[in-house]
Formats: C-alpha cells, sequence, structure tokens
C-alpha cells in the first residue's frame, strides 16, 4: 500500500512522529475499532478515530439523536435530531476522512449478538452509559480476548480503565456485579458537563491508537481518574483478583449473559 | 496513626476498621464502593473486621454508570 | 552525483511543508540500511528544513547540490531500520 500526496498531507502529523511513522499509519488504516454507544463518550472517540485513519470503525447504537444529546455529543448537529444516531455517526465521520469505512449496527447490544459483533473488531470501545451494557461488554471481551476500553462519566468526573487480553485486572475484577437500579445515580439522572464526554471519550480514542501502533504504556492494571473540579487526574493501581469469576483462575461466567435492564435505562437506548 | 487515603497522607485515630474509615471520609453509598488497602481488594462482607494499621495506603473505587 | 551509488530517487518539489519531510521519509522508509536515495527539493523553505529533519532522524547527509532551477539534489544514506 502506497500513500497517495494527499495521504501524506492528511496524515502528516502522524507520520512525522517517530512513534508512528508510515508504518504506524498502515497499521491505523488495516485496523479495526467498534464503538458501542455512539454517545457523550462514543462521539468524541469516533470523530478522532475517523480522523486518525482507523480504516474501518464500526458504531452501535439503537437509539436516534435527540435534542438533548446536542450538549455533548458533538459528531451529531441539530438537523440530525430524529436520525438514527448510527446513521449521523457514520455520515459526520465519513465527511472528516473518505479513506474509512464505517460499519454501522443500528441495535441494541446484547448477549445473543454481542460475540459476533465484536469477532471482527481489534479493539473496542465502551461508549455505553448503563451498567448491565457495561458488565455484558466486559464480559465478552474477556472471553473473546478481546482488548477494550471502559469508561464511566457523570456530574463533573470521569473515569476509564483498559483491558487487554491476559493484562488484567477487567472491569468485573473491581465491580462484582451492577448495583441494584437506581443505587447509585446515571448521568440522564445526574447530568453530566458535555466536555466531560471529549475529555474521556478522547483519552479512550488514545488508548485505541496506541494499541494499534502498539507504542507506550496502556492503561491496563490501572483506573485514571478526573476530577474536573478539583482538576486532578489521579491514575490509581488495580490489585488483581483470582476469584474473578469471569477472568480469573476458576471462572463461573463462561459466556455473555444480559442483567435485566430498568425501563428507564431501555427508554435511553441501551 | 497515618494513612493515605485517596492519594492523600492524613492522621488518623488508631483501631479504625474500613467500615470506620468510609463513615470519617462520609463515602456515598458504601455498599457499592469497592475498597483496595495496599494493593489488595477487600470484599464488602469484610468491611466491619478488616483493620487498618499505620502507613496502610486505601484507595476508594466507585461505580460510574454514564457514558452518553 | 556520480560520486555516489543513488539506490533510489524521490521528488518531493510537488508538495510543501511539512509533507515535504513527510514524503522524504516515506521514500527513505523503503530503504535498506545503508542505502542511498538522491531527493529533489525545492529552494527556501524546504531546503532549510528537510535536510535537518533528515539528520535529526538519524539519516547521513552526503551531499546538496543545486541545480541551477531554484531546486536542489539531496543525496541521503539511510541510517537504521
Amino acid at each position: 500500500m502506497a500513500f497517495t500526496n494527499e495521504q501524506l498531507e492528511r496524515y502528516s502529523r502522524h507520520i512525522i512522529l517517530s512513534e508512528v511513522g508510515v508504518k504506524g499509519q498502515k497499521q491505523l488504516l488495516q485496523s479495526k475499532v467498534l464503538i458501542i454507544g455512539a454517545g457523550g463518550l462514543g462521539a468524541p472517540a469516533a470523530l478522532y478515530l475517523a480522523a486518525a485513519g482507523v480504516g474501518t470503525i464500526g458504531i452501535a447504537d439503537a437509539d436516534s439523536v435527540d435534542l438533548s444529546n446536542l450538549q455533548r455529543q458533538v459528531i451529531h448537529t441539530t438537523p440530525d435530531v430524529g436520525k438514527a444516531k448510527t446513521q449521523s455517526a457514520k455520515e459526520t465521520m465519513e465527511a472528516i476522512n473518505p479513506d474509512i469505512t464505517v460499519n454501522t449496527y443500528h441495535t441494541f447490544v446484547t448477549a445473543r449478538n454481542i460475540p459476533e459483533l465484536i469477532a471482527g473488531y481489534d479493539f473496542i470501545i465502551d461508549g455505553t452509559d448503563n451498567f448491565p451494557a457495561k458488565f455484558l461488554i466486559n464480559d465478552a471481551c474477556v472471553l473473546a480476548k478481546k482488548p477494550f476500553s471502559h469508561a464511566g462519566i457523570i456530574r463533573f468526573k470521569g473515569q476509564l480503565l483498559t483491558y487487554a487480553p491476559d493484562k488484567g485486572p477487567c472491569y468485573r475484577c473491581v465491580f462484582k456485579e451492577p448495583p441494584p437500579p437506581e443505587a447509585v445515580p446515571t448521568c440522564r439522572q445526574a447530568g453530566v458537563i458535555g466536555a466531560m464526554g471529549g475529555v474521556i471519550g478522547s483519552l479512550q480514542a488514545m488508548e485505541a491508537i496506541k494499541y494499534i501502533i502498539g507504542k507506550g504504556e496502556l492503561l491496563t492494571g490501572y483506573l485514571l481518574t478526573y476530577d474536573a473540579l478539583k482538576m486532578e487526574f489521579r491514575k490509581i493501581k488495580l490489585p488483581g483478583n483470582d476469584s474473578c469469576p469471569v477472568c480469573g483462575k476458576n471462572p463461573s461466567i463462561l459466556e455473555p449473559f444480559d442483567y435485566e435492564q430498568t425501563a428507564c435505562d431501555l427508554k435511553g437506548g441501551h | 496513626m497515618k494513612l493515605t487515603v485517596s492519594g492523600n497522607v492524613k492522621e488518623y485515630a488508631g483501631g479504625l476498621t474500613v467500615r470506620k474509615l468510609l463513615e470519617l471520609e462520609q463515602v456515598e453509598t458504601p455498599e457499592y464502593v469497592t475498597v483496595s488497602v495496599n494493593d489488595e481488594f477487600i470484599p464488602t462482607g469484610d468491611f466491619d473486621t478488616a483493620a487498618l494499621s499505620d502507613g496502610d495506603s486505601v484507595e476508594f473505587l466507585y461505580f460510574m454508570g454514564g457514558g452518553r | 552525483m556520480a560520486d555516489f551509488q543513488i539506490d533510489a530517487e524521490a521528488d518531493i518539489t510537488d508538495v510543501v511543508c511539512p509533507v515535504t519531510f513527510v514524503k522524504a521519509k516515506v521514500a527513505l522508509e523503503e530503504l535498506e540500511d545503508g542505502q542511498i536515495i538522491s531527493i529533489r527539493i525545492n529552494d527556501g523553505e524546504p531546503v532549510q528544513n528537510v535536510p535537518r529533519s533528515l539528520k535529526e532522524e538519524g539519516h547521513q547527509i552526503l551531499k546538496l547540490s543545486a541545480n541551477g532551477d531554484e531546486t536542489y539534489n539531496l543525496i541521503v544514506r539511510k541510517v537504521g531500520e
């Protein structure tokens, strides 16, 4: 694969970097990343990965664009209200970079479809907003040996961790199971600063890029937390957990399963 | 005794359990907080009995559900 | 030019900074360690910046000669992988 002058210009700021170069840019163009959730986290992640020339980007979301989304979901615009989020996201990504292929999955992600969904991708980004989905993505990725970036945002706070096969701990090592509905607030009830999705979703994109080009240290074994009001980032070391039911020594979870979702979660799209 | 709690070194009275520290630090919904002490997870069921000693490093890890 | 065994040629006069350096870098990445490339570059900013940037990447600048048409020929030996 030889670069055209146009591609050299488009990706020049990448190719100049010794950690990326021609090789890294080719790796990006040949890579496949799946983003689950085209919302506050998924929108910035999708924009940066598209701009970076990640060759194939999958985007899964069952929702349509709502006016209340536009405060943070920067991949959608006002004329997109009412449109499927996957379609709106695809149009924006292709407008940024016609080099890439965008696959859309206008569907709920469930235990039934997730193995097939993630199978063709190199890296998964969890941009969902509810615990059942986050646990489902964790379990499915651990079982399928897929690296992924988990994240959550609420109010002025955000956090993320990266899992790579055999480089645990996974999300379930830290949080055993979803809290009961309404026990801890989600961003729909609690609110969130739109830029928080930009900060954390961009970090997720950065993890995907580092994984693809194989440079630097991934956020495996750590939870990175961000408190915007205190303007404080903390990289917290996570203990290992041999008794984890999905990635531990004697796993009891052998295939993905769905937790029951609340009516509120379902209404929101996941 | 000195404890490092969420990265900050602070002075505490001796004889503290994880449960008591969660109360002192006014941690919300402590039953849904993951606690690690010196790079080891403390099972939720052990919060009442897990004693903290001078020099321990404690982290509270919170559920964060939002994303869209 | 005859002083060196030229293994490859590149022309970066059709692009502007920073793509000039990028195009030179791409051409060099396709060579083996020790091979020599002749790169045609424009006068002005490219001739000032490209040789220096390639040197910073560890390559060896062998010769820079004016062609008399506001372009230069830069002879570079690839160093490293």
